[in-house]
């Protein structure tokens, strides 16, 4: 062999082995560029998935699907709304209050009077919801009441028309006062509602009827049509026995309603809303048979400051009733008995939370509420004012919360009537909400 | 009667839709940083910073994915704002809260509010944030008034807030950027 043929096969046996080693690094380029594609897709997708699920998990309503969007999905524009739903579903809340009161053993006279003491598992109560999707929903509270009576205090169907504006139908909380609309044991701080606020605006106050609800900047509304009161249920100590609570309600008289609050700084609001309808439901004649109106109007203005710790609010109604002579003479109350033509009362409340400034989730709240209630305010001719029903209250309690959704109240209450009968008053709560 | 009362109503239906309250993430982003570009981030908390934003924001951080928006304009971070879902009651809110570059809040907005709107914070109350940064002040019936009848709005609102105050100064600035 010549030394040629040896050179020319060592320069075979090394092109042979270059070639397979840039292959062999080729390969492996090609394949950690593969891996490196892989991740790429990997993350992308990851990426793709978190928006996804963060943007479902947001509730955000996500834009119409267009008709070609339903096309693709075999679908006409209509059928395709359910992918249009956000969040739909129930949701299922409560609150609940129990109550202990306890009268003293005598008289603002000094009279000894046997009042008792009395708990009541005043209030149970479920909300129920839906969403349909995000133009409609279903609200609702189903209360049992003193352990042993079932009621709706509220369902409508709401449609978000605009978050300006909404538009809601069914059984409705008439928007007036502080304590109506908003009644869980946790936003009053007194073991009770305050007198006004039941027996005044009879609280829970809910009528069948439709309007419209909306707010924006400072300014928020409510303003609706519902089927009246019904003055057959009026008597001396106000308004209460005239609530239909949507059962079988008379809707021959339809009222309105509206509410306004202005927000002047957050924390604070002013408002004021108006009632007014007849209440007479076609039910009441005069002497000489002719059908006669009960025109009853309500009128209260509110308002309520929370600074730092500090709570301060205060109401005042006034109500009149047309005709509040004849109505007596159709129901049969004469001299005191007697619904008043006006009834007025109000109140001032200052409470403080002790653990405001500090980081503690808990709060202790003093406070104190005077209030004012007189349900014959105005006699109709032919009635007598009842001195008794002139009553004053003066409320000393506190309000502890260890977590915001349970709350423990107690508070002592002087009161006070022209007639020297008021008789004082111990009250005890417990209440939840969820 | 029922015409007076449709017209009082359409009345206070235009007024009402005037003022406007909840919108898009979208219309908000550029409405706090206008003319600006915003890049959409997905990140990832480790199990520490879940941790140490907790600790600091002293409310729970439930979730480790957080969606955050850094917004530049020509070429400078003039904010970052985050997304932030909690629950009211039994519904969900969502805010967008809007941060300078110093991680001062600029503006909270409502992106989704699922609960009742009655239950919902005005434009001025959610104002109450603008200017913070993460103290122990930030918190209902402190330095943020409460809103009458709305108590776990408000409370959920304050820890939302809180809680995106601390994921942003866990994560400390975005990579590259320049504040």
């Amino acid at each position: 062999m010549s030394q040629l043929t040896i050179f020319a096969g060592m320069v075979w046996v090394v092109c042979v082995a270059g070639s397979a080693a840039a292959a062999a690094t080729q390969a492996e380029q090609e394949e950690e560029q593969e891996e490196v594609e892989t991740l790429e897709q990997l993350g992308d997708r990851i990426d793709v998935l978190a928006e996804e699920l963060e943007r479902m998990r947001s509730g955000e309503p996500e834009a119409p699907m267009t008709p070609e969007e339903a096309r693709e999905r075999g679908l006409g524009r209509s059928a395709a709304s359910v992918y249009e739903r956000t969040d739909a579903g129930v949701s299922i809340a409560g609150y609940g209050e129990m109550l202990y009161q306890n009268g003293a053993g005598t008289d603002q006279s000094g009279a000894p009077v046997s009042t008792g003491a009395r708990l009541d598992f005043l209030r149970a109560v479920l909300y129920f919801g839906y969403r349909f999707n995000d133009k409609f929903l279903f609200n609702s509270e189903i209360e049992i009441e003193h352990a042993n009576e079932v009621g709706v205090e509220f369902a409508y169907i709401e449609y978000l028309a605009h978050p300006a504006a909404s538009f809601r139908g069914g059984m409705l909380l008439v928007p007036m006062g502080l304590t109506n609309e908003f009644h869980e044991p946790t936003v009053f701080l007194s073991a009770a509602r305050p007198e006004t606020e039941q027996r005044l605006l009879p609280s829970t106050w809910r009528e069948n009827g439709a309007g419209i609800v909306g707010s924006g900047g400072r300014v928020s509304y409510r303003a609706y049509v519902v089927n009246g009161l019904d003055a057959s249920g009026f008597d001396a100590s106000g308004l209460r026995g005239g609530r239909q609570k949507g059962s079988a309600a008379e809707a021959s008289d339809p009222a309105f309603v509206a509410r306004v609050d202005v927000e002047a700084t957050p924390g604070v609001f002013v408002g004021g809303s108006i009632y007014h309808g007849d209440s007479s439901q076609g039910q009441f004649t005069d002497s000489l048979g002719d059908p006669f109106s009960v025109g009853t109007t309500i009128g209260e203005v509110h308002g309520q400051a929370a600074i730092r710790g500090l709570d301060v609010r205060g109401l005042w109604a006034r109500t009149s009733l047309a005709n509040a002579g004849l109505l007596n003479q159709a129901l049969g109350l004469a001299g005191a008995d007697g619904v008043g033509s006006a009834i007025e009362g109000g109140y001032i409340q200052v409470g403080y939370d002790v653990l405001s400034q500090t980081m503690r989730e808990m709060s202790v709240t003093p406070f104190y509420r005077f209030e004012m209630l007189d349900t014959q305010a105005g006699v109709a001719p032919g009635s007598t004012k009842d001195p008794a029903r002139d009553r004053t209250f003066h409320t000393f309690g506190a309000s502890f919360a260890p977590i915001p959704n349970v709350v423990v109240k107690a508070d002592y209450q002087w009161i006070r009537n022209e007639a020297a009968t008021g008789v004082d008053q111990f009250n005890f709560a417990l209440g939840y909400n969820f | 009667m029922l015409g007076r009362i449709f017209r009082a109503g359409c009345v206070l239906a235009a007024a009402a839709t005037a003022l406007g309250a909840q919108i898009s993430r979208e219309e908000a982003l550029a409405r706090v940083y206008p003319a600006a570009r915003f890049e959409a981030e997905r990140v990832f908390l480790t199990e520490a910073q879940q941790s140490a934003a907790a600790r600091i924001a002293n409310v729970s951080v439930p979730s480790r994915l957080i969606a955050r928006y850094v917004a530049t304009r020509d070429g400078e971070v003039v904010g970052r704002a985050y997304i932030d879902t909690h629950v009211v009651r039994t519904k969900n809110e969502s805010l967008l809260v809007c941060l300078d570059p110093d991680g001062r809040v600029r503006r909270v907005e409502v992106t989704a509010f699922l609960e009742p709107p009655e239950y919902m914070g005005s434009g001025l109350w959610y104002a109450q944030y603008e200017g913070r940064l993460l103290d122990d002040d930030l918190a209902i019936d402190r330095a943020i008034r409460p809103i009458a009848g709305a108590t776990l709005t408000g409370r959920a609102t304050a820890a939302a807030v809180r809680r995106v105050l601390a994921i942003d100064a866990v994560l400390g600035d975005p990579p590259g950027a320049e504040p």
